[in-house]
């Protein structure tokens, strides 16, 4: 599987890590992801929204998400995306490893601080 | 959704991602929109947020790995093509591989069927043979007494079970047609239980079978049952003349079952073997009637075969016997005997296959070399046509194509030609096997067994991937590595040079060389071994004889008188053949190694000890028939019919009476006293493979055998002979078990049966390595030549002559050749140690065969250089120069 970086702003995998976690609160599709990404964010993380659907795929892949055809909220017909309990064990996962590397960063970063 | 139906559907899911990713634009738009853009302006920006969708979905094909596939399809199309431009090197390069694939499959199928997979039988690690050693009996092993053997199974608490059984042929009939001949297992009682067998009709075994009186009864194959009685659904309670007794048929074996032969389990082994045997398709029940027994003597008659109880270790039950055969010991000295046995234990599956094991080997090794030769002549072939693509490697290399994707071309032409070649070969392997099994004379073990498996097919996988690698590799990553630069020399044009390429083909040209010549090398030693066994002298002449043995019913014949009649009356019909010119009886068949071994006693000094002998009963006209010469005294007449005469063989005679002749003096055998009348030059009857046996002749009056041996020379063929002789033993004794038929020189072949195949088998790979080789030098010298067209050209210019370019083109494959004959040579020394077991009258390698393999070598070498050489020669200078 190749790890192309998706964005310039983000470390690999961290989208897919994003996406589970915003998936958590409830299964959504894929252009509320998109958005609750941007505002949750508040605008600091800049992710091209067509990146979403090749990270998308892969967490398909690996089964940690499920897919289903749906109606929007808009009464659209999307994809309504939900977190599988595989997905939510790899998220607690990635998540205790990406506190580890921040915390690991701003200790040589901000050393006072820590 | 498995990996695979995604891809089948892949189109479609493709089609949804679209939707999806055109709907989240406009929903972005949308929300544009809201917020106050016109629509077309929201539509763009809408666009321009999400970002390239072409590229998000080849990132998303990426993601699910179709790309690699995608890839990998691409690949192989492409390859295919390649091929299809150069159909001959296509089809010469498959055609090699099928040959190769398909004869290391083949072979590894029979090793497998033979040597790997376990016995057919509930836990056949459990079972072994135990066996006793004598040493006046030289170093094979014996069956043993039966004493001895009842002792063991009273006292082994490691075995689970023992029987006793021995085999033979017999004939067998429904009414009064001829008897078809099978072979025949007679064991206790127990056999079917400690195989763990049970009938697929009726019933196996029971004690009461075996009382005294009872009906016969017998269990049959499942391949007698079909060929007797026709698959008959009732037979169970039918009954059969087995021999002359009517037999009540009790039960059918299942179709599955299998029991080895009486070649691959003997009653005694020394090693040799018989011409090829049947199946045992009858099963008997016997009970050992110990009072007939001695604590001395009756060896060899009988196999015991036992069962370990689960846990045990062979080692362990060894241990256990030999502990209990000192208790034999004690019963012996006794009764007065001194020799005393020792107990030999060993797996049945190593006793059924231990005299094949090395043959088989050499085998596999001699087909795999062919294999390994074949994929260097690939490799070098390859090697060449890579060069010839370097431009195109390069354009590419330029182009921005990873070193990774020009190399996975090759990889994907070479496995679409090792596929197909894979393919091809495990069809011949199937065939070939198929032909092996129904039309062979060698008696490989388990024969019937053998049958092309899973196993198999993954080994033939293995091997295909493996040449593929082997021959493809090489030249793949040469081309992985041309600087782009090359793209652009104009000049460069046909750049099929380079030094380290051509070197390369050189050390190619030189392993293959090398392989063959050892090859070669083991090829000619057994080469000499069979002319040896086939031209040294025997002491017999096998030319337009013809024989026929004959079993005579122990119910019906079991006066001795009745006996002889029969004998007399047959040898009378024999000598009416027109066209006959002498006949005679022997008691075993010729050339199927030594039986009936006696003592013999001088009257006159009993206190010398003296060899062990092969007693054989004959007729008057028996010598003359195998053309025996007669060194003193004379042969069989009339008139010996009631005297006690003995015709001893020349070597025993002098071991006997070293000092003075033999003639005369009185010896005693079995009891029973003799006068020597004659002596009979020493002869190879008993094997081609061991030195004349010590052999005592009497008259078959003395004790007219059941198993008789009628044999006749004429003024005809042996092959034409063998009707008449059917024939006229039928018109007498309609009904008599003719168990073959066969002439002299027939026989002898097939006691050389294993010796010819194994012979024939590496001739015909030598040979094709041979040819290979020099296709492989031909090969390198050629595409030499080629690139270096200028220089030839430049050379010629300033003054070297044709003969001079000649013999350098020559010279230029002597270094590869003369090393590969080297290294070849020695490993074909030291696989001639290896070998030296299956080796006759060859004492290691001679000077003359190393000389030989070498002169054909260069012989092969300048054949294969003349036509490159020639090329070279004919070069004109002025278009060399002025080249592109």
């Amino acid at each position: 599987m190749k790890r192309k970086k998706q964005d310039q702003d983000l470390l690999p995998g961290t989208l897919e890590m994003l996406i589970l976690q915003t998936l958590r609160r409830g299964p959504l599709h894929g252009y509320a992801v998109a958005q609750y990404i941007r505002e949750a964010s508040e605008e600091l993380l800049n992710v091209e929204e067509g990146s979403l659907y090749p990270a998308l795929q892969r967490l398909l892949r690996e089964e940690w998400v499920a897919a289903e055809w749906g109606l929007s909220p808009r009464n659209r017909r999307v994809r309504i995306y939900r977190l599988t309990a595989a997905g939510r064990k790899h998220l607690q996962r990635e998540t205790a490893g990406f506190d580890r590397l921040l915390t690991g960063i701003s200790r040589i970063m901000r050393p006072a601080e820590s | 959704m498995s990996a695979i139906t995604r891809w089948l559907e892949r189109r479609r899911i493709e089609r949804d991602l679209a939707i999806e990713m055109n709907g989240h634009i406009e929903e972005l738009a949308e929300d544009m929109i809201e917020a106050g853009q016109n629509p077309e302006q929201a539509l763009q920006n809408a666009r321009r947020k999400f970002g390239n969708v072409p590229l998000q979905m080849e990132r998303s094909r990426d993601a699910w790995g179709w790309t690699a596939i995608g890839e990998f399809i691409a690949d192989v199309r492409f390859g295919y093509r390649l091929l299809a431009k150069s159909p001959v090197f296509a089809m010469v390069a498959i055609l090699t591989l099928a040959l190769g694939i398909g004869a290391s499959t083949a072979v590894f199928t029979v090793v497998d069927s033979v040597l790997l997979k376990p016995l057919g039988y509930r836990d056949s690690g459990d079972l072994v043979v135990a066996w006793e050693r004598l040493a006046f009996l030289g170093p094979g092993v014996e069956g043993p007494n039966p004493l001895h053997e009842d002792l063991w199974k009273k006292r082994a608490t490691d075995f689970a079970g023992m029987a006793m059984l021995n085999q033979g042929s017999r004939g067998v009939a429904l009414g009064l047609e001829h008897p078809r001949i099978t072979g025949s297992v007679t064991a206790e009682v127990n056999l079917f239980d400690l195989l763990g067998v049970t009938p697929m009709m009726g019933r196996g075994f029971a004690e009461r079978d075996t009382i005294k009186g009872s009906a016969p009864v017998a269990v049959l194959s499942y391949a007698l049952w079909q060929g007797l009685f026709g698959g008959d659904p009732n037979v169970i309670g039918k009954q059969a003349r087995v021999g002359d007794t009517l037999t009540e048929v009790i039960g059918i074996l299942p179709e599955s079952f299998r029991f080895p032969n009486r070649n691959a389990l003997p009653t005694f082994n020394t090693g040799q073997r018989g011409s090829a045997a049947p199946e045992p398709g009858i099963f008997l029940p016997v009970a050992m009637d110990l009072s007939q027994f001695g604590w001395s003597g009756d060896y060899g008659n009988w196999v015991a075969l036992g069962r370990l109880r689960s846990g045990v270790d062979i080692r362990q039950a060894q241990a256990q016997l030999t502990a209990i055969e000192s208790e034999v010991g004690d019963h012996m000295r006794a009764q007065g005997a001194a020799a005393q046995p020792t107990v030999f234990v060993q797996p049945l599956q190593k006793a059924v296959v231990q005299d094949s094991e090395r043959g088989l080997w050499l085998l596999m090794s001699a087909v795999i070399a062919l294999l390994l030769i074949a994929c260097l002549n690939l490799a070098n072939t390859q090697l060449g046509r890579a060069l010839s693509r370097r431009r195109e490697a390069a354009v590419r290399s330029a182009l921005g194509a990873s070193k990774w994707r020009l190399v996975r071309v090759s990889l994907a032409e070479n496995l679409l030609l090792a596929f197909a070649g894979g393919a091809a070969g495990v069809l011949l392997a199937t065939e070939g096997v198929n032909l092996f099994r129904h039309y062979s004379v060698v008696d490989i073990p388990r024969l019937a067994e053998v049958d092309v498996n899973l196993t198999v097919l993954a080994f033939s996988l293995a091997v295909t991937a493996g040449a593929s690698i082997l021959f493809g590799m090489l030249p793949a990553l040469r081309l992985a590595h041309v600087p782009p630069q090359e793209a652009l020399q104009a000049n460069s044009g046909r750049a099929t040079g380079g030094r380290s390429s051509r070197s390369a083909s050189r050390w190619l040209v030189g392993l293959e060389v090398a392989g063959c010549a050892a090859l070669l090398t083991i090829t000619g030693l057994f080469g000499k071994s069979l002319l040896h066994l086939m031209t040294q002298e025997r002491g017999f002449d096998t030319r337009r004889v013809a024989v026929a043995q004959v079993e005579l019913s122990r119910k019906t014949k079991s006066d001795p008188a009745v006996r002889a009649a029969f004998d007399d009356s047959v040898l009378e019909a024999l000598h009416a053949i027109p066209g006959v010119d002498s006949a005679g009886l022997v008691s075993a068949m010729p050339l199927e190694g030594e039986s009936w071994i006696e003592g013999i006693v001088r009257s006159d000094s009993p206190q010398q000890d003296n060899p062990q002998l092969n007693l054989r009963w004959v007729s008057p006209g028996y010598f003359e028939t195998t053309g025996q010469r007669l060194v003193a005294g004379r042969f069989f007449e009339e008139r010996d019919r009631n005297l006690n005469g003995v015709v001893l063989s020349e070597g025993l005679a002098k071991k006997l009476w070293p000092a003075r002749t033999p003639l005369g003096g009185e010896v005693q055998i079995q009891g029973r006293k003799f006068n020597v009348i004659g002596i009979a030059a020493d002869s190879r009857a008993t094997s081609l493979k061991l030195a004349p046996p010590n052999i005592a002749y009497v008259h078959y009056r003395d004790r007219t055998p059941y198993t008789t041996i009628f044999m006749v020379r004429g003024r005809q063929s042996g092959e034409a002979m063998l009707a008449s002789v059917r024939q006229a033993i039928w018109s007498r004794f309609p009904d008599v078990t003719i168990t073959r038929v066969k002439t002299l020189d027939a026989q002898l072949s097939d006691s050389l049966a294993i010796e010819r195949f194994q012979t024939m088998v590496l001739v015909a790979s030598g040979g094709a390595a041979l040819a290979l080789a020099m296709l492989g030098i031909y090969g390198v010298l050629s595409c030499s030549v080629e690139g270096r067209r200028k220089e030839i050209g430049v050379r010629m210019a300033v003054g070297a002559t044709r003969g001079g370019i000649c013999i350098e083109t020559l010279r230029e494959s002597a270094v590869p050749v003369t090393a590969g004959l080297g290294l070849g040579l020695l490993a074909g020394m030291w696989a001639s140690r290896e070998v030296r077991g299956l080796l006759y009258g060859v004492s290691g390698i001679e000077p003359e065969l190393l000389l030989g393999v070498a002169a054909l070598f260069v012989l092969v070498a300048l054949m294969a250089g003349f036509l490159p050489a020639r090329r070279a020669a004919s070069v004109d200078p002025m278009n060399a120069l002025r080249g592109e």
